[in-house]
């Protein structure tokens, strides 16, 4: 997933104009940063997990893997966010969000982008409107009101349990860049859904597969998580997990998260971690349940091992991105 | 309509401008260095879809590997398994064009952005301004070569009007030996020239001084032609034979005895004519042949007397001279010299109508010498054979072999030749309209230091004023750099072979782009860079091979003949007059005299070319009564001695 921190484009500071003008007193932010995922907020978890190859979480030699060693992986898939406070009235956070995915196809060892389904780039303002009272109601691009390729997203409605924002520009903020990941996490589940759709070649999502019912059903998707923080090991296996050599991947084990797909999972070290701290090189492989799941965890550890060349330097997460991702994100980058 | 094959883009570190701008492309786009571009600008302008032409001159490629490094560690530093990884890194094709035209050409604005197409054959017409010059009815083109690039096949026209005057004209080559361009490309800018220029502007005709080797020596023969060069041909509209009229002028070997030529064989005898010149013509370039050591005030003024006074007249005895005088060859201004100074020797007199008698000894000497120094063109009796000024035939080739000849000989070969020229060019008496002048090595005769001589002159002056009399100048070098700045400079057209490195880094190719001149020093044969005052940059064209005769094929098949006996030297000039003769016959007419005197009617008759020919040729002789065989005297009488007389009596 990429975070761009690039300023509002053209259309964004249109937008924006347009809101000063129904926002009397509205305050632009100089030099708007570019707020964090959530999930990088989030706190560091451990989770127990069900072990599938046999009884405890182990070290396994990948076994046939050398540099000659060809990839099964046909595309990559990944998405891009990019929030950003652009602006406030009274305190109030008005946020431009902007999520985008794209499936790169690989062919004839060059990338290029999946032409059945179009990248895809969104871009949504997020608004408290409960304290907007100036907007009472939402303008709509129907009315001309805001950019056409511009919606309103009201970021003070009330959860799930029916309780309501306060209004600390903290929690709004904290809404909206919710609500991004959702925005992106959905754009990303309806191309990788697309694409198991038509059970074309392996597809390499940066990211898990559970969200989607038909992506973790499908074997032709394969989630690679980069990030850590929850760790599906506990006691021992932790230090299976922080002490398995380059080329050595953790027994198989299946993850079901609560509201997800159950998917079978594994550690995997791609590059050796010496000099590195202990999730230097480790990325965690996802795919759907099968029948000799030992044998399937093989192949793909392979394809990942694989993949790792071409360095995907000069990103900082290149000790366990594969080039296929970095290039999704180069593309969304461009085009976002 | 075509499909893209690129976007033009721009950044602020690099900016497109009105004269350039910047696309990418397809990693496998079949462009490159010299294709030309068409840039559809994506906003109208003044109701008008603005169409930019560009011509690339430098391309770029790269990836997002940010240094070299990160591809070692990788690869961990082996080459040969970088090979295996599933993914090429992302790569780039970035392409600089400089703007050839803009339509709608005011306002000029910086390129914009838009698709990029490649230009088509009627898109290079627009691009290069050949659409101002091609219209039916006012078509002055002259195909030069064929422009190709990813299909497209557009043939490449120069304007005769600037390639022949009078808007401007003179065309120079550059390219390195060897590779068959600097000769091929004219002969087959000739052949062109003579099939499509247009008949209305009147006549025109080609003077080609061969300086080295035998290229010119077959341009009457046919030559081999590949199946990719018969495209050409037909491309360009120009059939693919050799020349239907050429006449070949060469001057004799020092002997006098065979022409000093490489086209000297026996077969190709039959429109080679002698080129003999004597003391009238030489005179006039004394100059030529005289350093400013030899010609000082004093001398020059005593070659004027004799120029003026003396040469074609009656020179009447004097004082001093003893007897009149009527100059008309060397050997009369070697009689008439001894007879000054016999006489100014017998007065004990120092000087002669002012002329110091070192002077004179000086000035003798000097102009004694021009006929041994240019044995074989400059003859002592005055027989002259020359280039046929005045009666000069339309889309005719007259090559001028002087490639075994001295330096002196050459430099007074060219300086005469292009001065009548030019002196019937001015009276419009040549007997064509437009007389192009070709010659190569323009390092050794128009260098751009050195001394100023006559010959230097000469083609400084064809290339500043030559065009408003039609006399035009193609001119060749290896080195451009080293020739006149003002031949080169003069010259509106351009045409550039394969370049030496060296060359190209001289400060005259600074304005190509570094590409470009990647591109110069890497043209294979048959391969030209083009400039011409309607093109805004340089354009890379592809020529065929001349129909004719190369030199190598045309000396191993017609060997040059080696030194021969002077009646077989006879026999061979004579025959192609009157094919009766017979060696026996001329054997026969010569038997009693001196070599001189045979070469002298033989060239009497060659230049008389009558009718009755072995009767002209045998009247040339004087009458010498055969020797009869001794007779023993009749024994006489013998008269009785008186005893008493001792004596006899």
């Amino acid at each position: 997933m990429l975070v761009s921190n690039s300023g509002p484009d053209a259309s964004g500071r249109a937008a924006l104009r347009l809101l000063m003008e129904l926002l009397p007193g509205m305050s632009i932010v100089e030099g708007a940063t570019v707020l964090e995922p959530v999930t990088s907020s989030d706190q560091p978890t451990l989770r127990s997990a069900t072990i599938v190859e046999g009884t405890k979480l182990r070290a396994v030699k990948v076994p046939d893997f050398s540099r000659e060693t060809a990839s099964g992986f046909g595309a990559f898939l990944d998405g891009a966010q990019k929030v950003q406070v652009v602006a406030h009235q009274f305190g109030m956070p008005v946020v431009l969000g902007t999520v985008s995915a794209a499936v790169r196809v690989r062919l004839d060892r060059r990338l290029t982008t999946w032409a059945l389904h179009p990248p895809r780039v969104e871009r949504k303002i997020y608004l408290p409107l409960r304290f907007l009272p100036a907007l009472s109601e939402p303008p709509k691009a129907s009315n001309g009101i805001v950019p056409a390729d511009w919606q309103i997203v009201d970021t003070s409605t009330a959860d799930r349990n029916g309780d309501y924002p306060i209004a600390h520009p903290a929690a709004l903020l904290e809404r909206a860049v919710r609500a991004v990941d959702q925005e992106r996490d959905q754009l990303e589940d309806r191309l990788a859904e697309a694409w198991c759709a038509r059970g074309e070649a392996p597809l390499y999502i940066d990211g898990g597969i559970s969200r989607s019912a038909s992506v973790a059903s499908s074997s032709c998707a394969i989630g690679v998580i980069k990030s850590h923080r929850a760790l599906y090991a506990e006691g021992d296996a932790l230090g299976v997990v922080f002490g398995l050599e380059k080329g050595e991947r953790s027994s198989v084990f299946r993850v079901s998260p609560r509201s997800r797909s159950s998917v079978l999972s594994w550690y995997l070290r791609v590059r050796p971690a010496e000099g590195h701290d202990a999730l230097w090189g480790l990325v965690r492989v996802e795919m759907s349940e099968c029948d000799r799941a030992p044998e399937r965890a093989d192949e793909i550890s392979r394809w990942v091992m694989a993949e790792m060349t071409p360095l995907s330097l000069p990103d900082g997460r290149w000790d366990k991105m594969a080039y296929g991702v970095r290039d999704c994100e180069e593309f969304l980058r461009a085009i976002s | 309509m075509s499909e893209a094959l690129g976007r033009v883009v721009a950044t602020e570190r690099k900016p497109n401008t009105p004269h350039e701008f910047h696309f990418w492309t397809a990693i496998d786009s079949p462009v490159g260095i010299g294709t030309i571009v068409r840039v559809d600008g994506a906003q109208p302008m003044g109701g008008q879809i603005p169409h930019i032409y560009g011509i690339i001159v430098e391309g770029f490629s790269y990836t997002d590997l940010i240094t070299p490094m990160h591809d070692v560690l990788g690869h961990d530093g082996s080459p040969t398994t970088a090979g295996f990884a599933s993914t090429e890194r992302a790569e780039i094709r970035l392409y600089t064009a400089a703007v050839l035209r803009q339509i709608p050409e005011e306002p000029l604005q910086p390129v914009p952005m838009g698709q990029v197409f490649l230009a088509d054959e009627n898109d290079v017409q627009v691009a290069l301004r050949m659409d101002g010059y091609l219209k039916e009815g006012a078509n002055t083109g002259i195909p030069v070569g064929v422009y190709r690039a990813g299909g497209t096949d557009a043939v490449i026209y120069l304007d005769a009007d600037f390639l022949l005057g009078p808007e401007a004209a003179h065309l120079n080559i550059t390219g390195v030996s060897g590779l068959a361009t600097k000769t091929s490309a004219v002969e087959w800018l000739l052949a062109s020239l003579f099939k499509h220029f247009p008949e209305d502007k009147g006549s025109i005709a080609a003077v080609c001084f061969n300086v080295k080797g035998p290229d010119l020596c077959y341009l009457d023969q046919p030559g081999k032609i590949e199946e990719n060069d018969e495209v050409l041909y037909e491309k360009l509209g120009v059939e693919p034979k050799p020349f239907e009229k050429v006449e070949y002028f060469a001057p004799y070997t020092a002997k006098g005895l065979a022409l000093n030529t490489f086209r000297n064989n026996e077969a190709l005898l039959d429109n080679v004519t002698p080129l003999t010149w004597g003391l009238h013509e030489v005179l006039q370039f004394a100059e030529v042949l005289l350093n400013k050591d030899d010609v000082d005030a004093k001398a020059d003024a005593l070659i004027d007397f004799i120029t003026e006074n003396v040469v074609g007249k009656e020179f009447q005895a004097d004082g001093v001279l003893l007897k009149n005088h009527k100059v008309e060859s060397f050997a009369d201004l070697d009689a008439w010299f001894r007879d000054v100074l016999q006489g100014m020797e017998k007065k004990n007199g120092e000087s002669w109508r002012t002329h110091h008698v070192a002077t004179i000894r000086k000035v003798r000497n000097r102009l004694s010498n021009i006929s041994t120094r240019c044995a074989g063109l400059v003859t002592d009796s005055g027989a002259v054979s020359d280039l046929p000024f005045g009666s000069f035939v339309d889309r005719t080739v007259y090559v001028v072999d002087v490639a075994n000849l001295e330096e002196d000989a050459q430099d007074l070969i060219f300086a005469r030749i292009v001065s009548k020229l030019r002196e019937h060019l001015e009276r419009r008496d040549l007997g064509v309209k437009h007389l192009v002048v070709f010659v190569d090595e323009l390092n050794k005769y128009a260098p751009g230091d050195g001394p100023d001589t006559y010959v230097r002159k000469m083609l400084l002056d064809i290339a500043e004023r030559g065009r408003y009399l039609g006399l035009v100048l193609f001119s060749a070098q290896q080195f451009r750099s080293q020739v006149h700045r003002r031949v080169v400079g003069n010259s509106g057209t351009g045409l550039f072979g394969r370049m030496d490195p060296d060359e190209l880094s001289t400060p005259g190719y600074a304005v190509l782009s570094p590409a470009t001149r990647t591109k110069l020093a890497t043209l294979e044969k048959g391969q030209l860079m083009i400039r011409h005052p309607h093109f805004t940059q340089p354009i890379f064209v592809r020529f065929p091979r001349p129909s004719v005769m190369q030199g190598r094929e045309g000396s191993e098949r017609y060997p040059q003949s080696t030194e021969i006996s002077i009646d077989a030297a006879v026999l061979r000039t004579l025959r192609p007059l009157d094919p009766t003769i017979t060696l026996p016959w001329v054997q026969e007419i010569t038997a009693l005299y001196t070599d001189d005197e045979i070469i002298r009617a033989r060239n009497a008759t060659l230049l008389a070319r009558p009718k009755d020919v072995k009767a002209y040729f045998s009247a040339q002789f004087r009458k010498i009564i055969p020797a009869q065989p001794a007779q023993r005297p009749m024994a006489g009488s013998i008269r009785t001695v008186p005893e008493n007389d001792p004596y006899g009596f």
